[in-house]
């Protein structure tokens, strides 16, 4: 099937595409919130602690590409693939290459700290906190707010470093990554054939994320 | 060949190292915290230091309530006496800030200079605290709780009011 302009195949399914333009939009409107609206920042983390836990399952229960084990590679890929870098043949990778991979598991890793301080988390005027920061200190929680902040400016750096990585595909690899995230499609010289998880999976992992999600929101209390 | 393909991997290499480092310098900002007193202070130094303390016993006192207040059966006698230290606070508040107690008595301190060039804005700020502190430890002292928790958005929508304007955050 090796076409002379490649194929359209599958690559990102439904929930990761779900999942990705939920998390752009819910961390642009946490970033908005944080200033002025912290009563519907909060909720809007609530839902972010729901995605992360939704993207982590997924990666062991999702198909193909979404896989953690079909992206995450060891120090010698990752070199190996470090080094065709600057090669402006197309990106075959069907999904995360090993340096994406690294990118992901970083992105997800601030995430987990975004949320986990955000929970402890107090405001200055001490009114406005976090689900769990009367568990702490007026000091500790002030502290965790500040640890909320930096953790949020290594998100950031690490979004620059995503788009610069598209852009960087885009340009010098011909490579629309974009497109792929909207469409689940992207032009392979071969189709990769991936293989995708039955419903069932989807609509159980996102009940016990949400069922998470609104359990933090209670304070873990009941 | 080898020169456009080098020229890519490097400008990737960049673009990483560059957002490596700015994490870092972000880090090492963020972690140099501890600013104890300097022996001898002036008074104006003083004052700073002992303001930063009353602040922090406000909003410990302030987050206690609102602790309290989330509980089942909030404890009538805790919410009590936490209105009543922040309205003493409140109170002696606009005595926190002698003239040249700012920035320029300790480096940390995050009091903008217009508390003292904007006086009558600021002088009306800390009034409008003592207002909503004041409604807030008359509900309490009633024992009337759901009158307690309705008072404290206004409360700390004061406390924010006045950090909005006349606070600086210093990210370290």
């Amino acid at each position: 099937m090796a076409a002379p302009g490649g194929v359209r195949a599958r690559l990102w399914d439904g929930p990761v595409r779900l999942f990705h333009w939920l998390l752009v939009g819910l961390v642009a409107f946490c970033w908005w919130s944080s200033g002025d609206h912290l009563n519907w920042h909060r909720w809007a983390g609530y839902a972010v602690i729901g995605l992360v836990l939704f993207r982590i399952y997924w990666g062991f229960a999702g198909g193909g590409a979404a896989r953690f084990s079909s992206f995450v590679k060891g120090p010698r890929a990752t070199l190996a693939y470090l080094a065709t870098l600057g090669s402006r043949a197309r990106s075959e990778t069907p999904g995360h290459n090993p340096l994406g991979a690294l990118s992901i598991l970083a992105l997800l890793a601030t995430l987990v700290a975004q949320v986990v301080t955000g929970l402890f988390a107090i405001d200055i005027d001490a009114f406005e906190g976090g689900p769990l920061s009367d568990r702490v200190s007026f000091e500790l929680g002030r502290q965790i707010a500040e640890w909320h902040e930096l953790s949020f400016r290594v998100l950031q750096a690490l979004v620059v470093l995503h788009l610069l990585a598209i852009v960087f595909y885009a340009v010098w690899k011909r490579t629309d990554l974009i497109g792929a995230m909207v469409t689940g499609k992207r032009r392979f010289a071969v189709d990769p054939a991936l293989d995708r998880a039955p419903m069932w999976r989807f609509v159980l992992g996102a009940a016990l994320a949400a069922a998470i999600a609104w359990i933090a929101s209670k304070g873990f209390r009941f | 060949m080898a020169s456009t393909t080098s020229r890519g991997a490097r400008l990737a290499i960049a673009a990483a190292i560059g957002a490596v480092i700015g994490g870092a310098a972000v880090a090492g900002v963020a972690l140099a915290h501890d600013d104890p007193m300097p022996k001898n202070p002036s008074p104006a130094t003083r004052a700073a230091y002992v303001r930063h303390e009353n602040f922090e016993k406000l909003g410990k006192t302030f987050k206690g309530l609102n602790d309290e207040l989330r509980k089942g059966s909030p404890d009538v006698a805790v919410v009590k006496s936490s209105t009543q230290t922040m309205l003493s606070l409140a109170n002696s508040l606009p005595t926190w800030f002698p003239r040249g107690s700012g920035v320029e008595a300790r480096p940390m301190s995050e009091a903008k200079a217009d508390i003292w060039t904007d006086a009558a804005g600021f002088t009306a700020a800390a009034s409008a605290l003592q207002v909503q502190v004041s409604k807030l430890n008359q509900a309490a002292a009633s024992g009337d709780i759901a009158a307690v928790k309705a008072q404290v958005r206004p409360t700390g929508g004061a406390c924010k009011g006045c950090h909005d304007k006349y606070r600086q955050e210093k990210k370290s």
